[in-house]
């Protein structure tokens, strides 16, 4: 049976409406939208993706739907899943875009984002911490968390900081491999 | 020409970011001092209003600075472009899906990419940090009256709580909003009329 494409894309809709909170909340829509209520995906199968979708590049969410909807309906799938997901959200932010510009004139407003901006910043810092309990584990990893960090804070871009560290991943598995041959 | 200037920084964004959402944001800062589209203070508003709009932080975030830039067609261009180079490298991936699953290779580039990704949003936390709170930039004009004492306070207490509690990161947005409220209080007096 063929997964009608239209129906894709309105469940991938709902999923980008409902889509509230940190990047992994992803996974209990999917499973409840994709496996539950329309047995198109197994549970597992919707873990697996998200694992995936850490491993590639770009927003983990997006990536996660679009190995989703590549496994349903190849490429096409893959970006109906894309389309749906972004609809809501893009609709959203471009409403509150234009309104934001007129409340922001006022000092109120201003007060509110100058303690939300304080806000940001602890939850940027709690964000790391949570990656660096997976990514930090032992001295090799701290040294490269260390130099990635000055190299940043003096202004490198980010771009050649994360080609760097893709050549040094990749110099990495070579001399593992060499060892255990 | 802005467009294309668009497409070619957020596709950038789209190919070297790893990890959730928020690692999208030591490029947009970068953005920000390198072609001045939006200045740290609208970013760090950007990122507070995508953070309660639905839909993954990172794509709001540049569907905002799109739209910030060049209005709705820059939107269109920066959500599609961020989004670019993982489809490409979704189509890739999904046709050779059990070696990649399991390959060495991978295995080594996440151990290496997980930490530097970490480091740049450490990073970006920092320079924030130094940006709108102790007001810091460069040595030579390091003075203690540009510390804006309430916003530091405010920035303690908030990591004790959250410290204390883990809990939704919408309280943190909550508690900072209304902080900013109470903390400037003689704003809202002036606006009641006789008061």
């Amino acid at each position: 049976m063929k997964i009608r494409l239209s129906e894709l894309f309105l469940v991938c809709v709902r999923i980008g409406a409902l889509l509230l909170g940190g990047g992994y909340v992803i996974v209990p829509l999917l499973v409840s939208e994709f496996s539950e209520k329309r047995n198109w995906l197994t549970r597992e199968e919707i873990i697996d993706f998200y694992a995936m979708g850490q491993c590639i590049p770009g927003i983990i969410a997006p990536n996660t739907i679009m190995l989703a909807g590549y496994k349903l309906r190849g490429k096409t799938g893959a970006f109906c899943a894309l389309l749906g997901l972004t609809l809501a959200p893009f609709v959203a932010i471009l409403a509150l875009a234009s309104f934001v510009s007129i409340l922001l004139k006022s000092v109120i407003m201003n007060d509110i984002f100058w303690g939300v901006n304080v806000a940001i910043i602890i939850l940027i810092i709690l964000t790391v911490k949570e990656v660096w309990g997976v990514s930090v584990v032992d001295r090799l990893t701290f040294l490269f968390f260390i130099i990635a960090f000055l190299m940043c804070v003096f202004g490198i871009s980010p771009a050649i900081i994360i080609v760097l560290a893709i050549i040094c991943g990749l110099l990495r598995s070579k001399i593992v491999k060499g060892e255990s041959k | 020409m802005i467009f294309l200037f668009l497409c070619f920084e957020f596709a950038k964004i789209g190919l070297f970011s790893f990890g959730g959402g928020y690692a999208t944001l030591p490029f947009l800062y970068h953005m920000s001092e390198v072609h001045g589209w939006f200045s740290l203070n609208e970013l760090s508003q950007m990122l507070a209003i995508s953070s309660i709009t639905p839909g993954p932080v990172g794509l709001n975030v540049a569907t905002f600075a799109g739209f910030k830039t060049a209005g709705i067609l820059g939107s269109i261009c920066a959500t599609m472009s961020i989004m670019l180079p993982s489809f490409v490298f979704v189509v890739i991936v999904s046709k050779m899906l059990k070696k990649f699953k399991d390959s060495p290779t991978l295995f080594s580039l996440m151990y290496v990419l997980r930490p530097v990704a970490a480091a740049l949003l450490a990073a970006v936390s920092f320079r924030l940090f130094f940006d709108s709170i102790i007001k810091f930039d460069t040595f030579s004009n390091f003075a203690l009256k540009n510390i804006d004492t309430k916003a530091f306070l405010l920035f303690i207490v908030l990591l004790i709580v959250s410290l204390k509690v883990k809990k939704d990161p919408l309280i943190y947005l909550a508690l900072g909003a209304i902080a900013g409220l109470l903390l400037h209080f003689n704003h809202i007096i002036k606006l009641i009329p006789f008061a």
